[in-house]
Protein backbone atom coordinates (compact mmCIF):
# COMPACT_ATOMS: atom_id res chain seq x y z
CA UNK A 1 0.00 0.00 0.00
CA UNK A 2 2.94 2.30 0.66
CA UNK A 3 6.28 1.76 -1.00
CA UNK A 4 9.16 4.13 -0.39
CA UNK A 5 11.97 3.37 -2.82
CA UNK A 6 15.45 4.91 -2.47
CA UNK A 7 13.98 8.21 -1.39
CA UNK A 8 16.26 11.15 -0.63
CA UNK A 9 15.19 14.69 0.18
CA UNK A 10 17.63 17.56 0.22
CA UNK A 11 16.98 20.85 1.91
CA UNK A 12 19.10 23.97 1.48
CA UNK A 13 22.88 23.79 1.21
CA UNK A 14 22.81 20.16 0.16
CA UNK A 15 21.79 19.01 3.61
CA UNK A 16 19.89 15.71 3.43
CA UNK A 17 16.73 15.49 5.52
CA UNK A 18 16.29 11.95 4.19
CA UNK A 19 18.87 9.77 2.50
CA UNK A 20 18.17 6.60 0.55
CA UNK A 21 15.11 5.48 2.48
CA UNK A 22 13.42 2.18 1.62
CA UNK A 23 10.24 1.29 3.41
CA UNK A 24 7.16 -0.77 2.81
CA UNK A 25 3.92 -0.55 4.77
CA UNK A 26 1.17 -3.09 4.22
CA UNK A 27 -2.49 -3.20 5.25
CA UNK A 28 -2.89 -3.59 9.01
CA UNK A 29 0.71 -2.68 9.94
CA UNK A 30 1.46 -0.63 13.06
CA UNK A 31 4.77 1.09 12.79
CA UNK A 32 6.54 3.57 15.05
CA UNK A 33 8.87 6.00 13.32
CA UNK A 34 11.29 7.08 16.01
CA UNK A 35 14.19 9.47 16.04
CA UNK A 36 15.32 12.69 17.56
CA UNK A 37 14.08 16.09 16.46
CA UNK A 38 15.56 16.80 13.04
CA UNK A 39 16.05 13.17 12.12
CA UNK A 40 13.63 13.34 9.16
CA UNK A 41 10.42 11.79 10.55
CA UNK A 42 8.12 14.63 9.51
CA UNK A 43 9.83 14.88 6.12
CA UNK A 44 9.07 11.21 5.49
CA UNK A 45 5.42 11.65 6.47
CA UNK A 46 5.12 14.75 4.26
CA UNK A 47 6.47 12.74 1.34
CA UNK A 48 3.84 10.06 2.00
CA UNK A 49 0.94 12.54 1.97
CA UNK A 50 2.68 14.38 -0.88
CA UNK A 51 3.03 17.80 0.68
CA UNK A 52 6.62 17.68 -0.59
CA UNK A 53 8.29 15.42 -3.15
CA UNK A 54 11.52 13.40 -3.09
CA UNK A 55 14.59 14.71 -4.90
CA UNK A 56 15.68 11.14 -5.59
CA UNK A 57 13.71 7.90 -5.55
CA UNK A 58 9.96 7.49 -5.53
CA UNK A 59 7.02 7.06 -3.17
CA UNK A 60 4.03 4.94 -4.17
CA UNK A 61 0.96 5.54 -2.01
CA UNK A 62 -2.43 3.91 -2.70
CA UNK A 63 -1.65 3.66 -6.37
CA UNK A 64 -0.37 7.25 -6.72
CA UNK A 65 3.29 7.76 -7.64
CA UNK A 66 5.19 10.78 -6.36
CA UNK A 67 6.93 11.08 -9.72
CA UNK A 68 3.78 11.27 -11.82
CA UNK A 69 0.98 12.54 -9.57
CA UNK A 70 -0.73 15.71 -10.82
CA UNK A 71 -1.53 18.58 -8.49
CA UNK A 72 -5.27 18.09 -8.92
CA UNK A 73 -4.95 14.42 -7.95
CA UNK A 74 -3.45 15.16 -4.53
CA UNK A 75 -6.87 15.75 -2.84
CA UNK A 76 -7.92 12.27 -3.96
CA UNK A 77 -4.80 10.75 -2.40
CA UNK A 78 -5.47 12.65 0.83
CA UNK A 79 -8.99 11.20 0.98
CA UNK A 80 -7.42 7.74 1.25
CA UNK A 81 -5.18 8.61 4.19
CA UNK A 82 -5.84 10.07 7.62
CA UNK A 83 -3.37 12.56 9.10
CA UNK A 84 -2.99 13.89 12.63
CA UNK A 85 -0.52 16.44 13.96
CA UNK A 86 1.04 17.51 17.21
CA UNK A 87 -0.96 20.77 17.12
CA UNK A 88 -4.27 18.99 16.29
CA UNK A 89 -5.22 21.52 13.57
CA UNK A 90 -8.82 21.78 14.67
CA UNK A 91 -11.06 24.63 13.56
CA UNK A 92 -11.69 26.88 16.55
CA UNK A 93 -14.94 28.24 15.15
CA UNK A 94 -16.51 24.80 14.79
CA UNK A 95 -17.88 22.37 17.34
CA UNK A 96 -16.36 18.92 17.81
CA UNK A 97 -19.10 17.40 15.66
CA UNK A 98 -18.63 20.02 12.94
CA UNK A 99 -14.85 19.53 12.94
CA UNK A 100 -15.30 15.84 12.21
CA UNK A 101 -18.19 16.31 9.78
CA UNK A 102 -16.09 18.89 7.91
CA UNK A 103 -13.88 16.11 6.50
CA UNK A 104 -16.92 14.58 4.81
CA UNK A 105 -18.68 17.79 3.85
CA UNK A 106 -15.77 19.11 1.80
CA UNK A 107 -16.22 16.12 -0.49
CA UNK A 108 -19.93 16.72 -0.86
CA UNK A 109 -21.30 14.28 1.70
CA UNK A 110 -24.33 15.20 3.79
CA UNK A 111 -27.48 13.82 5.33
CA UNK A 112 -28.21 10.91 7.61
CA UNK A 113 -25.41 8.70 6.34
CA UNK A 114 -22.85 11.39 7.08
CA UNK A 115 -24.25 12.00 10.56
CA UNK A 116 -24.02 8.30 11.31
CA UNK A 117 -20.40 8.15 10.19
CA UNK A 118 -19.48 11.19 12.30
CA UNK A 119 -21.18 9.79 15.40
CA UNK A 120 -19.49 6.42 14.85
CA UNK A 121 -16.06 8.08 14.69
CA UNK A 122 -16.78 10.21 17.77
CA UNK A 123 -18.00 7.16 19.68
CA UNK A 124 -14.83 5.29 18.73
CA UNK A 125 -12.66 7.94 20.38
CA UNK A 126 -15.12 8.34 23.29
CA UNK A 127 -16.19 11.91 22.58
CA UNK A 128 -19.79 11.61 21.39
CA UNK A 129 -21.00 13.33 24.56
CA UNK A 130 -18.88 16.40 23.78
CA UNK A 131 -20.01 16.77 20.19
CA UNK A 132 -21.51 20.23 20.74
CA UNK A 133 -18.49 21.64 22.58
CA UNK A 134 -15.89 23.87 20.99
CA UNK A 135 -12.23 22.72 20.85
CA UNK A 136 -10.96 25.35 23.31
CA UNK A 137 -13.10 23.81 26.08
CA UNK A 138 -11.40 20.42 25.65
CA UNK A 139 -8.13 19.07 27.07
CA UNK A 140 -5.16 18.42 24.76
CA UNK A 141 -5.88 14.69 24.78
CA UNK A 142 -9.52 15.26 23.87
CA UNK A 143 -8.56 17.61 21.07
CA UNK A 144 -6.21 15.00 19.65
CA UNK A 145 -8.99 12.40 19.88
CA UNK A 146 -11.19 14.78 17.86
CA UNK A 147 -8.43 15.02 15.26
CA UNK A 148 -8.25 11.21 15.19
CA UNK A 149 -12.02 10.99 14.70
CA UNK A 150 -11.74 13.47 11.83
CA UNK A 151 -8.94 11.42 10.27
CA UNK A 152 -10.87 8.17 10.64
CA UNK A 153 -14.29 9.33 9.50
CA UNK A 154 -13.23 8.90 5.88
CA UNK A 155 -12.21 5.28 6.63
CA UNK A 156 -8.63 5.66 5.40
CA UNK A 157 -6.36 2.68 4.78
CA UNK A 158 -3.61 4.30 6.85
CA UNK A 159 -3.39 6.83 9.65
CA UNK A 160 -0.28 9.02 9.66
CA UNK A 161 0.42 10.50 13.09
CA UNK A 162 3.10 13.16 13.44
CA UNK A 163 4.11 13.42 17.11
CA UNK A 164 0.46 12.98 18.18
CA UNK A 165 1.40 12.90 21.85
CA UNK A 166 3.81 15.84 21.71
CA UNK A 167 1.43 18.27 23.40
CA UNK A 168 -0.22 15.80 25.76
CA UNK A 169 0.63 14.61 29.29
CA UNK A 170 1.96 11.00 29.73
CA UNK A 171 -1.40 9.54 30.78
CA UNK A 172 -3.18 11.16 27.89
CA UNK A 173 -0.39 9.95 25.58
CA UNK A 174 -0.96 6.32 26.45
CA UNK A 175 -4.67 6.87 25.95
CA UNK A 176 -4.03 8.19 22.44
CA UNK A 177 -1.76 5.29 21.57
CA UNK A 178 -4.34 2.82 22.85
CA UNK A 179 -6.92 4.37 20.53
CA UNK A 180 -4.45 4.13 17.65
CA UNK A 181 -3.92 0.45 18.50
CA UNK A 182 -7.68 -0.14 18.48
CA UNK A 183 -7.90 1.58 15.13
CA UNK A 184 -5.13 -0.69 13.92
CA UNK A 185 -6.88 -3.80 15.21
CA UNK A 186 -9.92 -2.76 13.17
CA UNK A 187 -7.73 -2.95 10.05
CA UNK A 188 -6.28 0.52 9.50
CA UNK A 189 -2.51 0.72 9.17
CA UNK A 190 -0.85 3.24 11.51
CA UNK A 191 2.45 5.05 11.02
CA UNK A 192 3.28 7.09 14.09
CA UNK A 193 6.26 9.41 14.25
CA UNK A 194 7.56 10.13 17.74
CA UNK A 195 10.78 11.22 19.37
CA UNK A 196 9.74 9.29 22.48
CA UNK A 197 11.54 5.96 21.96
CA UNK A 198 10.72 4.83 25.50
CA UNK A 199 6.99 5.26 24.92
CA UNK A 200 7.20 3.43 21.57
CA UNK A 201 9.02 0.49 23.13
CA UNK A 202 6.62 0.40 26.06
CA UNK A 203 3.59 0.24 23.78
CA UNK A 204 5.17 -2.53 21.69
CA UNK A 205 5.00 -2.96 17.93
CA UNK A 206 7.49 -2.57 15.13
CA UNK A 207 9.61 0.51 14.82
CA UNK A 208 11.99 2.18 12.48
CA UNK A 209 14.63 4.43 13.94
CA UNK A 210 15.88 7.41 11.96
CA UNK A 211 19.11 9.27 12.54
CA UNK A 212 20.18 12.17 10.35
CA UNK A 213 17.79 11.14 7.62
CA UNK A 214 18.84 7.50 7.49
CA UNK A 215 17.25 4.33 8.84
CA UNK A 216 19.60 2.94 11.47
CA UNK A 217 17.42 0.29 13.07
CA UNK A 218 14.30 -1.71 12.17
CA UNK B 1 -24.84 24.05 -0.38
CA UNK B 2 -21.67 23.33 1.62
CA UNK B 3 -20.06 26.50 0.26
CA UNK B 4 -23.03 28.70 1.17
CA UNK B 5 -23.24 27.31 4.70
CA UNK B 6 -19.49 27.50 5.18
CA UNK B 7 -19.42 31.11 3.97
CA UNK B 8 -22.24 32.14 6.30
CA UNK B 9 -20.81 30.28 9.32
CA UNK B 10 -17.40 31.81 8.62
CA UNK B 11 -18.84 35.32 8.47
CA UNK B 12 -20.92 34.86 11.62
CA UNK B 13 -18.38 33.13 13.84
CA UNK B 14 -15.54 35.45 12.82
CA UNK B 15 -17.84 38.37 13.58
CA UNK B 16 -15.20 40.92 14.57
CA UNK B 17 -13.15 40.32 11.44
CA UNK B 18 -16.29 40.43 9.29
CA UNK B 19 -17.36 43.68 10.96
CA UNK B 20 -13.95 45.31 10.41
CA UNK B 21 -13.80 44.13 6.80
CA UNK B 22 -17.26 45.42 5.98
CA UNK B 23 -16.45 48.70 7.76
CA UNK B 24 -13.28 49.28 5.74
CA UNK B 25 -14.98 48.28 2.49
CA UNK B 26 -17.89 50.57 3.34
CA UNK B 27 -15.58 53.60 3.62
CA UNK B 28 -13.81 52.79 0.35
CA UNK B 29 -17.07 52.23 -1.51
CA UNK B 30 -18.59 55.37 0.01
CA UNK B 31 -15.68 57.39 -1.36
CA UNK B 32 -16.07 55.70 -4.72
CA UNK B 33 -19.84 56.32 -4.77
CA UNK B 34 -19.37 59.95 -3.71
CA UNK B 35 -16.93 60.37 -6.56
CA UNK B 36 -19.42 58.87 -9.03
CA UNK B 37 -22.11 61.16 -7.72
CA UNK B 38 -19.83 64.18 -7.93
CA UNK B 39 -18.88 63.27 -11.50
CA UNK B 40 -22.51 63.01 -12.61
CA UNK B 41 -23.22 66.44 -11.13
CA UNK B 42 -20.09 67.96 -12.62
CA UNK B 43 -21.06 66.74 -16.07
CA UNK B 44 -24.59 68.01 -15.47
CA UNK B 45 -23.24 71.50 -14.74
CA UNK B 46 -20.95 71.38 -17.77
CA UNK B 47 -23.88 70.35 -19.93
CA UNK B 48 -26.00 73.22 -18.65
CA UNK B 49 -23.19 75.68 -19.34
CA UNK B 50 -22.71 74.32 -22.84
CA UNK B 51 -26.42 74.61 -23.56
CA UNK B 52 -26.01 78.33 -23.03
CA UNK B 53 -23.59 78.58 -25.92
CA UNK B 54 -25.36 80.40 -28.77
CA UNK B 55 -24.62 82.56 -31.80
CA UNK B 56 -26.31 85.91 -32.28
CA UNK B 57 -26.63 87.09 -35.89
CA UNK B 58 -27.84 90.69 -36.33
CA UNK B 59 -29.93 91.55 -39.37
CA UNK B 60 -29.91 94.55 -41.66
CA UNK B 61 -32.80 97.01 -41.34
CA UNK B 62 -36.10 96.57 -43.19
CA UNK B 63 -35.77 93.05 -44.55
CA UNK B 64 -39.01 91.60 -45.93
CA UNK B 65 -40.67 89.01 -43.73
CA UNK B 66 -40.43 86.34 -46.44
CA UNK B 67 -36.66 86.80 -46.66
CA UNK B 68 -36.36 86.45 -42.89
CA UNK B 69 -38.34 83.21 -42.99
CA UNK B 70 -36.15 81.81 -45.76
CA UNK B 71 -33.07 82.80 -43.82
CA UNK B 72 -34.39 81.05 -40.72
CA UNK B 73 -34.91 77.84 -42.75
CA UNK B 74 -31.40 78.10 -44.19
CA UNK B 75 -29.90 78.48 -40.71
CA UNK B 76 -31.91 75.52 -39.40
CA UNK B 77 -30.58 73.30 -42.17
CA UNK B 78 -26.95 74.02 -41.22
CA UNK B 79 -24.93 71.22 -39.63
CA UNK B 80 -24.71 71.61 -35.84
CA UNK B 81 -27.66 73.99 -35.48
CA UNK B 82 -30.23 72.85 -32.95
CA UNK B 83 -32.70 75.73 -33.02
CA UNK B 84 -33.19 79.24 -34.34
CA UNK B 85 -35.11 82.02 -32.63
CA UNK B 86 -36.02 85.29 -34.35
CA UNK B 87 -35.85 88.36 -32.14
CA UNK B 88 -37.54 91.40 -33.70
CA UNK B 89 -36.36 94.99 -33.13
CA UNK B 90 -39.21 95.49 -30.66
CA UNK B 91 -38.37 92.38 -28.70
CA UNK B 92 -34.73 93.40 -28.58
CA UNK B 93 -35.68 96.80 -27.21
CA UNK B 94 -38.03 95.21 -24.66
CA UNK B 95 -35.24 92.97 -23.45
CA UNK B 96 -32.82 95.87 -23.31
CA UNK B 97 -35.24 97.99 -21.32
CA UNK B 98 -35.81 95.10 -18.95
CA UNK B 99 -32.06 94.84 -18.40
CA UNK B 100 -31.61 98.52 -17.64
CA UNK B 101 -34.82 99.03 -15.69
CA UNK B 102 -32.82 100.20 -12.66
CA UNK B 103 -31.63 103.21 -14.62
CA UNK B 104 -34.85 105.05 -15.71
CA UNK B 105 -32.92 108.02 -17.03
CA UNK B 106 -31.25 105.74 -19.58
CA UNK B 107 -34.61 104.42 -20.74
CA UNK B 108 -35.85 107.93 -21.24
CA UNK B 109 -32.75 108.74 -23.27
CA UNK B 110 -33.63 106.04 -25.77
CA UNK B 111 -36.15 107.83 -27.92
CA UNK B 112 -35.87 105.72 -31.05
CA UNK B 113 -35.04 102.02 -31.35
CA UNK B 114 -31.40 101.62 -32.37
CA UNK B 115 -31.35 97.86 -31.87
CA UNK B 116 -31.33 95.53 -34.88
CA UNK B 117 -33.48 92.41 -35.25
CA UNK B 118 -31.48 89.21 -34.80
CA UNK B 119 -31.41 85.45 -34.84
CA UNK B 120 -30.41 83.58 -31.69
CA UNK B 121 -28.94 80.25 -32.85
CA UNK B 122 -28.64 77.33 -30.42
CA UNK B 123 -26.13 74.59 -31.18
CA UNK B 124 -26.37 70.84 -30.84
CA UNK B 125 -24.34 68.83 -28.27
CA UNK B 126 -20.88 68.24 -29.67
CA UNK B 127 -20.87 71.53 -31.64
CA UNK B 128 -20.15 73.83 -28.73
CA UNK B 129 -16.36 73.73 -28.69
CA UNK B 130 -14.62 77.04 -29.59
CA UNK B 131 -13.50 75.60 -32.94
CA UNK B 132 -16.95 74.39 -33.99
CA UNK B 133 -18.70 77.58 -32.87
CA UNK B 134 -16.22 79.68 -34.80
CA UNK B 135 -16.65 77.57 -37.93
CA UNK B 136 -20.44 77.80 -37.79
CA UNK B 137 -20.39 81.58 -37.24
CA UNK B 138 -17.99 81.99 -40.19
CA UNK B 139 -20.52 80.16 -42.34
CA UNK B 140 -23.34 82.39 -41.06
CA UNK B 141 -21.33 85.54 -41.83
CA UNK B 142 -21.43 84.63 -45.53
CA UNK B 143 -25.11 85.63 -45.71
CA UNK B 144 -25.44 89.25 -46.86
CA UNK B 145 -28.49 89.81 -44.66
CA UNK B 146 -26.36 89.95 -41.51
CA UNK B 147 -24.48 93.01 -40.37
CA UNK B 148 -22.71 91.23 -37.52
CA UNK B 149 -22.32 87.75 -36.01
CA UNK B 150 -21.28 87.32 -32.38
CA UNK B 151 -20.85 84.33 -30.11
CA UNK B 152 -18.97 85.48 -27.01
CA UNK B 153 -15.63 84.12 -28.13
CA UNK B 154 -13.70 84.80 -24.94
CA UNK B 155 -16.44 83.31 -22.74
CA UNK B 156 -16.54 80.10 -24.82
CA UNK B 157 -12.76 79.81 -24.72
CA UNK B 158 -12.79 80.17 -20.92
CA UNK B 159 -15.59 77.63 -20.55
CA UNK B 160 -13.69 75.20 -22.73
CA UNK B 161 -10.54 75.57 -20.61
CA UNK B 162 -12.46 75.13 -17.35
CA UNK B 163 -14.21 72.03 -18.71
CA UNK B 164 -10.92 70.52 -19.84
CA UNK B 165 -9.28 71.14 -16.45
CA UNK B 166 -12.28 69.77 -14.55
CA UNK B 167 -12.41 66.75 -16.82
CA UNK B 168 -8.72 66.01 -16.33
CA UNK B 169 -8.99 66.51 -12.58
CA UNK B 170 -12.03 64.24 -12.44
CA UNK B 171 -10.27 61.48 -14.37
CA UNK B 172 -7.18 61.72 -12.16
CA UNK B 173 -9.30 61.67 -9.01
CA UNK B 174 -11.28 58.76 -10.43
CA UNK B 175 -8.10 56.79 -11.09
CA UNK B 176 -6.75 57.51 -7.60
CA UNK B 177 -10.03 56.59 -5.87
CA UNK B 178 -10.55 53.46 -7.97
CA UNK B 179 -7.01 52.24 -7.34
CA UNK B 180 -7.25 53.06 -3.65
CA UNK B 181 -10.56 51.17 -3.40
CA UNK B 182 -9.17 48.15 -5.24
CA UNK B 183 -6.05 48.19 -3.08
CA UNK B 184 -7.83 48.65 0.25
CA UNK B 185 -10.61 46.19 -0.46
CA UNK B 186 -8.40 43.45 -1.89
CA UNK B 187 -6.04 43.74 1.07
CA UNK B 188 -8.90 43.72 3.56
CA UNK B 189 -10.33 40.60 1.97
CA UNK B 190 -6.85 39.11 1.96
CA UNK B 191 -6.60 39.67 5.71
CA UNK B 192 -9.95 37.96 6.31
CA UNK B 193 -8.77 35.01 4.25
CA UNK B 194 -5.44 34.85 6.07
CA UNK B 195 -7.26 34.98 9.42
CA UNK B 196 -8.89 31.72 8.40
CA UNK B 197 -5.73 30.12 7.07
CA UNK B 198 -6.25 27.05 9.29
CA UNK B 199 -9.55 26.39 7.53
CA UNK B 200 -7.73 26.26 4.19
CA UNK B 201 -5.06 24.05 5.74
CA UNK B 202 -7.63 21.61 7.14
CA UNK B 203 -9.52 21.56 3.86
CA UNK B 204 -6.34 20.55 2.05
CA UNK B 205 -5.60 18.01 4.75
CA UNK B 206 -8.91 16.19 4.35
CA UNK B 207 -8.77 16.15 0.57
CA UNK B 208 -10.87 19.11 -0.59
CA UNK B 209 -10.31 20.13 -4.20
CA UNK B 210 -9.13 23.68 -4.95
CA UNK B 211 -12.62 24.56 -6.22
CA UNK B 212 -14.22 23.47 -2.94
CA UNK B 213 -11.59 25.42 -0.97
CA UNK B 214 -12.11 28.61 -2.99
CA UNK B 215 -15.92 28.67 -3.13
CA UNK B 216 -16.82 29.63 0.49
CA UNK B 217 -14.16 32.36 0.59
CA UNK B 218 -15.24 33.86 -2.71
CA UNK B 219 -18.83 33.80 -1.56
CA UNK B 220 -17.95 35.38 1.80
CA UNK B 221 -15.91 38.09 0.04
CA UNK B 222 -18.81 38.85 -2.30
CA UNK B 223 -21.25 39.04 0.60
CA UNK B 224 -18.96 41.42 2.51
CA UNK B 225 -18.49 43.58 -0.60
CA UNK B 226 -22.22 43.54 -1.35
CA UNK B 227 -23.22 44.50 2.19
CA UNK B 228 -20.63 47.29 2.24
CA UNK B 229 -21.90 48.45 -1.17
CA UNK B 230 -25.52 48.54 -0.01
CA UNK B 231 -24.50 50.48 3.10
CA UNK B 232 -22.51 53.08 1.19
CA UNK B 233 -25.17 53.40 -1.52
CA UNK B 234 -27.75 53.81 1.25
CA UNK B 235 -25.73 56.49 3.01
CA UNK B 236 -25.24 58.41 -0.24
CA UNK B 237 -28.99 58.24 -0.86
CA UNK B 238 -29.65 59.51 2.66
CA UNK B 239 -27.25 62.41 2.12
CA UNK B 240 -29.02 63.17 -1.16
CA UNK B 241 -32.41 63.16 0.59
CA UNK B 242 -31.24 65.41 3.43
CA UNK B 243 -29.49 67.75 1.03
CA UNK B 244 -32.63 67.99 -1.16
CA UNK B 245 -34.70 68.82 1.89
CA UNK B 246 -32.47 71.33 3.60
CA UNK B 247 -29.84 72.48 1.12
CA UNK B 248 -29.59 71.90 -2.65
CA UNK B 249 -31.29 69.34 -4.83
CA UNK B 250 -28.43 67.58 -6.56
CA UNK B 251 -28.80 65.29 -9.51
CA UNK B 252 -28.80 61.70 -8.15
CA UNK B 253 -29.12 58.84 -10.64
CA UNK B 254 -30.20 56.15 -8.13
CA UNK B 255 -29.59 53.16 -10.34
CA UNK B 256 -26.13 54.14 -11.42
CA UNK B 257 -24.83 55.19 -8.00
CA UNK B 258 -26.45 52.61 -5.71
CA UNK B 259 -26.22 49.66 -8.08
CA UNK B 260 -22.77 50.88 -9.15
CA UNK B 261 -21.35 50.81 -5.61
CA UNK B 262 -23.01 47.47 -4.82
CA UNK B 263 -21.69 45.82 -7.98
CA UNK B 264 -18.24 47.37 -7.50
CA UNK B 265 -18.23 46.02 -3.92
CA UNK B 266 -19.33 42.53 -4.93
CA UNK B 267 -16.85 42.33 -7.80
CA UNK B 268 -13.94 43.58 -5.70
CA UNK B 269 -14.87 41.28 -2.80
CA UNK B 270 -15.11 38.36 -5.18
CA UNK B 271 -11.89 39.01 -7.09
CA UNK B 272 -9.97 39.98 -3.94
CA UNK B 273 -10.95 36.81 -2.09
CA UNK B 274 -10.39 34.63 -5.15
CA UNK B 275 -6.83 35.93 -5.54
CA UNK B 276 -6.15 35.73 -1.79
CA UNK B 277 -7.44 32.20 -1.30
CA UNK B 278 -5.77 31.01 -4.49
CA UNK B 279 -2.32 32.28 -3.52
CA UNK B 280 -2.71 31.21 0.14
CA UNK B 281 -3.78 27.72 -0.85
CA UNK B 282 -1.14 27.34 -3.55
CA UNK B 283 1.76 28.46 -1.40
CA UNK B 284 0.58 26.53 1.64
CA UNK B 285 2.69 23.74 3.01
CA UNK B 286 1.52 22.17 6.22
CA UNK B 287 2.86 24.28 9.01
CA UNK B 288 5.07 22.17 11.15
CA UNK B 289 8.18 22.80 13.12
CA UNK B 290 9.20 19.17 12.82
CA UNK B 291 11.67 17.78 10.27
Amino acid sequence: MIEIRNVSKKFKKGWYALKDINLSIAKGDFLFLTGQTGSGKTTLLRIIYMDIFPDEGEAAVAGFLSSTIKEEEIPFLRRRIGIIFQDFKLLKDKTIYENVAFALEVTGQSGRKMREKVMKALTLVGLSHKRNDFPYTLSGGEQQKTAIARALVREPFILLADEPTGNIDPEGSEDIIKILQEVNTAGTAVLMATHDVVLAKKMGGNFIHLEQGQIVAE
Amino acid sequence: MFSIREALIGLRRNGVMTFIAIGIMFFSLFLFGAFLWGTFNLFGVIRLAREKVEINAFLRENLPEKQIEELSDKLMSMVGVDGVEYISKEEALGKFQEEIKDAPSLIEAVKTNPLPASFSIRLKDGYTSPKEVKEISEKIKIFDEFIAVEYGESWINKLDKVVKILFLFDILLGIVISFASVFVISNTVRLTVLARKTTIEVMKLVGATEKTIHAPFILAGSIEGGVAGIMSGGLLYLIYQLSSKFFVKFYFPHNLIIIGTVIFGIVLGMIGSKLAVKSTSKEMKFETTNV
